[in-house]
């Protein structure tokens, strides 16, 4: 830990710009060799783009990035790799056929002749497991470790490869609470051995633990690098959110007060009729018994962080958990919990899924079939398809979403982000479900379209359908919702309602954070 | 268009922008022909190619004869296109044949016709059904559980005839493999009537529909309320009984049920679906491509057969052109993106 040796990485004056758009305004950043840095900061920040330059993934705009005293070509992953920073992201890369120490080893394989020197694999595997203080058993298939462990061995495999730099990407979104202290305790472990480590999280706590230095990220430009000492939670909260954090976007919601509270708002009663009312929502290690209910006229919005659970709580009122329980009460007349999709459709639940490519559309079907594909029989006599119903009965859908009835026959494919969703909007209101959960509904939509979208779902809603939407733009669910469950580690930990709390950003974030105003303990087990 | 603003960050990396509709070059309009009925003109070129290789191709008799004699293998591919189109595959197809035609001639022997036939169609349906709820219910991989129930299926026709050739001496029923109806053979009847049945309900009907979307993106139809398993359950049923058809045509024929009457046809049948164009992974292809497939299959094997080739030289020239037609088929894809 020689402070005067080179800093293990410069940053320096890094702009990447998207098509006219600047995802990063000029990052500088310099670490010292053997320290752990921190890097927080919202959605869109620029983190994920500040990652993939260092990384090597993105080829940087403007500025240089320099790992070790040398500068990799950028945009090259290999060269970064090269010059000693290894990034370790959620999506693991462990081959679970493999044996955990051949998982380590993978791709620097000891050999002699081309034969595998299985005695110093295990050998240097135990050195390294010692070093480390880690107890894995090397010889146990990689696909029966616990996700922790199996993060431990990319650790393992990064300094392997002889990393001078680990960059570890929300190393414990997917841990549980044991899991993450293992984790930790593996981060300090290895920074008390001088390696240099970057660390990103949306846990706060973790990252005042394990960090020596701190910088936050927003809008595209790192606004506060100090010390960890100069830190607390509240601090890094309002420097991620800055004065954005308190200005709620509310075109679409009526008028806001300075306080953030809406004036205009019209107040939902709680009823037994209402659309619907779901409680004691369960999902063993995911959920625990959240309780939702959408009035008449209302839309619910899910907050919370990444792996908050809002994803999965949709999944479970659309009946794509089949594990998950509850009780669902659906217009006021008690429904069985569905297990399968056709089921909460048939108990009058529809979901726009996450995601639009994989879930929601068949690509290579046209865009009038994409729509009808819910019910196609209502568009048969007998059975049999009626090209000319299809046509007009789509037709007339899709203009109320402002999409061009001409392109109903192009294939799904070929249409933009925003009118693929228009068609699944479209889609439900073919099939007129009594809910509507939207998942992610504006995710790579352009912003034209965007407002569109959010538009549809105020119609949905004021035509007595339940909406529920989640997404990871809290602004926007912050605009659109009229009340706001926020979620976090798959409880419900608080609620927002307009017209009484101050229902944007911050507020979300900080209830999302275990800050929140009311901030409500876990009710459930 | 308002797609072309790309006013947006977020979307730039996302937002394919929409294809424009541009007026086609012809060098565009060729290949666009050429990639989608390609087969067409490869259909085209083995009629020519057979007339010159072998004169008598033309002839009426012989033509009625290429349907007849391929008639199992074509109403087997009817129900094999709709399992494809369905994203499935179904390699046991043969062993059903085999088993139904051996469970036919025996019923035969013993019962009034109908009945054997009842019998032979409702042993075809329960295999299929087996084969349906091994890939749906149990998640087997459909390669892998077709493969496993052929050897169940074939192996039990074995040991139902003792392998030995069960033959038939009941009037009539040489009638439906041999006999003909308006000077059209019966079995060509047969087949025309499936294929017709099964271009309309993969074409015209909701069942046909959600069968290619299933195909195209089946969790995407699953999210969207189709019955993904059952609807696939039921393409696998079809095939099964498609197959008993077959097989009920081939005892008629030959007089007799043999356990190993099956041979390349369940290959056959795949390579016809294939050959004709409908797309391996499924969600793509038509009824129409599959009597393109068989036609260039059918035709293929008459020449060889008049001229005398042997068998080896028609497996090997079936093989070249299984390959052909789905290297076609992945290069398309690529091109359409």
């Amino acid at each position: 830990m020689s402070a005067e040796s080179t800093p293990a990485i410069v940053v320096d004056g890094v702009v990447k710009t998207y098509g006219g758009v600047r995802a990063l305004k000029g990052v500088d950043l310099t670490i010292p060799a053997g320290t752990v840095e921190a890097l927080v900061g919202a959605n869109g920040a620029g983190k994920s783009t500040l990652i993939g330059v260092l990384t090597g993934r993105v080829a940087a705009t403007e500025g240089t990035v320099t790992i070790g005293g040398v500068q990799p070509k950028p945009g090259e992953p290999t060269a970064s790799r090269a010059a000693g920073l290894v990034a370790i992201y959620q999506e693991l890369t462990i081959v679970p056929g493999l044996s955990a120490e051949d998982n380590v080893f993978l791709g620097m394989t000891p050999s002699s002749a081309g034969v595998v020197r299985g005695r110093e694999i295990h050998r240097r595997y135990l050195e390294l497991c010692s070093r480390l203080g880690v107890r894995i058993d090397g010889r146990q298939m990689a696909r029966r470790l616990s996700v922790a462990d199996q993060q431990i061995l990319e650790i393992m495999r990064a300094l392997v490869a002889e990393a001078k730099i680990i960059l570890l990407d929300e190393p414990t979104a997917a841990l549980s609470d044991t899991e993450r202290v293992a984790l930790v305790r593996l981060v300090k472990e290895l920074r008390s051995q001088g390696v240099t480590m970057i660390f990103v999280s949306h846990n706060l706590e973790e990252v005042l633990d394990v960090a020596d230095h701190v910088t936050v990220l927003r809008d595209g430009r790192v606004v506060q690098q100090g010390p960890v000492a100069e830190w607390d939670r509240t601090r890094i909260v309002d420097e991620m959110l800055g004065e954005a954090g308190g200005l709620v976007k509310a075109e679409l919601a009526g008028d806001v007060d300075e306080n953030g509270v809406d004036t205009s708002v019209t107040v939902h009663e709680r009823r037994d009729d209402q659309p619907l009312i779901a409680t004691g929502i369960s999902l063993p290690g995911l959920l625990y018994d959240i309780a939702i209910d959408v009035r008449p006229g209302e839309i619910v919005g899910l907050g919370g962080l990444v792996g908050s659970g809002r994803t999965t709580l949709l999944r479970c009122l659309a009946g794509l958990e089949p594990k998950s329980t509850g009780t669902l009460r659906i217009g006021g007349s008690e429904v069985r919990w569905p297990k399968t999709p056709r089921a909460a459709l048939d108990a009058g639940v529809a979901l726009i899924p996450e995601d639009r490519k994989n879930q929601g559309l068949v690509l290579g079907m046209t865009a009038a079939e994409n729509i009808a594909i819910a019910r196609y029989s209502k568009v048969a006599t007998a059975g049999v398809m009626s090209t000319a119903q299809l046509k007009a009965r789509t037709a007339e859908l899709v203009t109320e979403f402002g999409f061009d009835p001409a392109r109903l026959g192009a294939k799904a494919g070929t249409l933009s982000g925003g009118n693929q969703q228009k068609l699944l909007l479209a889609r439900w209101r073919f099939l007129a479900p009594k809910i509507l959960l939207a998942d992610e509904p504006t995710r790579g939509v352009d912003v034209g379209a965007k407002e569109e979208i959010l538009k549809a779902l105020r119609r949905f809603a004021a035509d007595g359908i339940g909406v529920i939407i989640a997404s990871s733009e809290l602004e926007e669910v912050s605009a659109v919702a009229d009340r706001i469950i926020v979620l976090r580690d798959g409880r419900a930990v608080d609620e927002l309602i307009r017209g009484t709390d101050p229902v944007h950003v911050d507020a979300i974030l900080a209830a999302a954070f275990g800050e929140g105003h009311h901030d409500k303990e876990a009710t459930g087990a | 268009m308002p797609e072309t603003n790309l006013a947006d960050s977020a979307t730039v990396a996302l937002n394919r922008p929409e294809q424009p509709v541009e007026p086609r070059s012809a060098k565009k309009v060729a290949a666009h022909i050429f990639l989608h009925f390609g087969m067409v003109w490869v259909l085209i070129l083995v009629i020519i190619g057979a007339q010159i290789i072998y004169p008598g191709f033309l002839d009426p008799g012989n033509l009625s004869q290429i349907l007849s004699q391929n008639a199992p293998l074509g109403i087997i591919a009817v129900g094999m296109t709709m399992v494809m189109i369905a994203g499935g595959f179904d390699l046991s197809v043969g062993a059903i044949y085999a088993a139904t035609a051996v469970l036919y001639a025996d019923m035969a022997n013993k019962l009034p016709l109908p009945a054997a036939v009842l019998i032979a169609l409702i042993l075809g349906l329960a295999m299929g059904l087996v084969n349906g709820l091994l890939v749906t219910k149990l998640k087997v991989n459909a390669f892998v559980a077709t493969l496993g129930t052929s050897s169940v299926f074939g192996g039990g026709a074995y040991i139902y005839s003792q392998s030995t050739p069960i033959v038939v001496n009941k009037e009539g029923f040489e009638e439906l493999g041999l006999g003909s109806f308006l000077g059209v053979p019966n079995a060509t009847w047969l087949f025309i009537v499936v294929f017709i049945l099964g271009a309309f309900i993969l074409s015209r009907t909701v069942y046909g529909k959600s069968l290619y979307a299933i195909g195209g993106n089946q969790e995407a139809a699953r999210l969207a309320g189709i019955r993904v398993d059952r609807l696939r359950i039921i393409t696998y049923t079809v095939v099964g009984i498609c197959s008993a058809i077959g097989g009920l045509i081939i005892a008629s024929r030959v007089g007799v049920g043999q356990a190993d009457l099956g041979g390349t046809i369940a290959l056959d049948s795949i390579a016809v679906v294939v050959i004709g164009g409908t797309s391996l992974f499924g969600g793509e292809g038509a009824m129409w491509r599959t009597g393109i497939g068989l036609l260039i299959i059918a035709c293929i094997t008459n020449v060889s057969d008049s001229i005398g080739l042997d068998t080896n030289s028609q497996a090997v020239m079936k093989g070249a052109i299984i390959v052909f037609a789905v290297a076609l088929d992945a290069y398309s894809r690529r091109r359409n993106g």
